[in-house]
């Protein structure tokens, strides 16, 4: 007969449950993020990812400066002309480098930005796998001869000792 | 021990005091070895400018304002390699203007005694395809019409000369 007890049923639907809401939130995160889009709205968000050439760290679209207001029109100016956003990051990346984009690339040097973060949280989350792991599985006790030796010695003291 | 710091303190004060000043500083540009970005546009006085007419020639294109104190700073320096390339065929100078009124960069050219053609940007489109963040900034383009140098800053006379030299050594 097993001594495993079962788990109650609330506890057991846990994990599907925050499986279905993190799907739904996917979904619901790609779906309002795709599909056709005007051309006010590409813009604003290309503005959005591009920092103001002449401005510490404010983006075209937060940005008033003359230099930023060039930006916006030169985006403007390539979508209407039929360019995808990564051919326009890629033209204003051509005249002033990676620093004019927000986000940096995730190639090249920069990659190291996104994949420190990444595996940090992969080694941190393994080695709380591997602590809570080890902390639950059994410790394996070996016995030996002089072990049973020993405890037979004491169980027959302590019969003889009424 | 005190001596010692006061030693080390003049020391370096005296280092300091002796460096030339870092007014010009040569930056890396993406359109480094790359043809330089065509400019048609109208000058301060209203004529009419072609890059492509310079080809053959080095050319220096300055960004400036007259707001700006390192463009006013730098603005004899460039009378004065003017000048000193006045003769035909020698290295050109253009000024564009960088968010200023045109009144205003043609009254800063006229009282410091430029002779060379300043371009009006209206929308800043020329200093946007030349990637410039802020004036003073200096594109020296080759007479094959490549980017050779990108200077960030004031620059002096005796600087350019020696990015012309160096871009001519170069075989630019």
């Amino acid at each position: 007969m097993s001594t495993r007890h079962r788990r109650p049923a609330a506890s057991r639907l846990v994990w599907p449950a925050l499986a279905v809401v993190l799907a739904v939130a996917l979904t619901f995160s790609v779906s309002t993020h795709s599909g056709a889009r005007t051309a006010a709205e590409r813009a604003a968000a290309i503005d959005g990812n591009l920092k103001c050439p002449s401005c510490e760290s404010i983006s075209v679209q937060d940005s008033s400066a003359s230099t930023a207001d060039a930006v916006r029109q030169v985006v403007l100016a390539r979508i209407h002309a039929g360019q995808s956003d990564q051919q326009i990051y890629r033209y204003l990346e051509s005249l002033y480098g990676p620093s004019i984009l927000l986000r940096p690339p995730t190639t090249g040097i920069t990659a190291v930005v996104w994949l420190v973060p990444v595996v940090a949280a992969a080694a941190g989350l393994g080695g709380l796998g591997l602590f809570f792991w080890r902390r639950r599985r059994p410790v394996a006790v070996r016995v030996t001869d002089e072990d049973r030796a020993l405890v037979d010695r004491e169980l027959a003291r302590r019969l003889d000792d009424p | 021990m005190a001596g010692v710091v006061l030693v080390v303190v003049a020391a370096l004060v005296a280092l300091l005091a002796t460096r030339p000043p870092a007014t010009e500083t040569e930056v890396f540009t993406p359109l480094l070895g790359k043809t330089a970005p065509g400019i048609t546009a109208t000058t301060v006085s209203g004529q009419r400018f072609d890059l492509g007419s310079y080809r053959g020639r080095f050319v220096v294109v300055n960004f400036f304002a007259s707001w700006c104190p390192p463009c006013q700073q730098e603005q004899p320096e460039l009378v004065t390699f003017a000048y000193q390339h006045r003769h035909p065929g020698d290295a050109a100078l253009v000024g564009v203007v960088y968010d200023d009124a045109t009144s205003s960069a043609r009254a800063f050219d006229t009282d410091a005694g430029a002779t060379w053609p300043a371009l009006v940007d209206p929308g800043g489109q020329i200093a946007l395809h030349y990637g410039v963040r802020a004036p003073p900034e200096t594109f020296l383009i080759s007479p094959s019409g490549t980017v050779v140098a990108h200077i960030d800053g004031a620059v002096t006379a005796s600087y350019l000369d020696k990015q012309l030299a160096a871009a001519g050594a170069a075989g630019a």
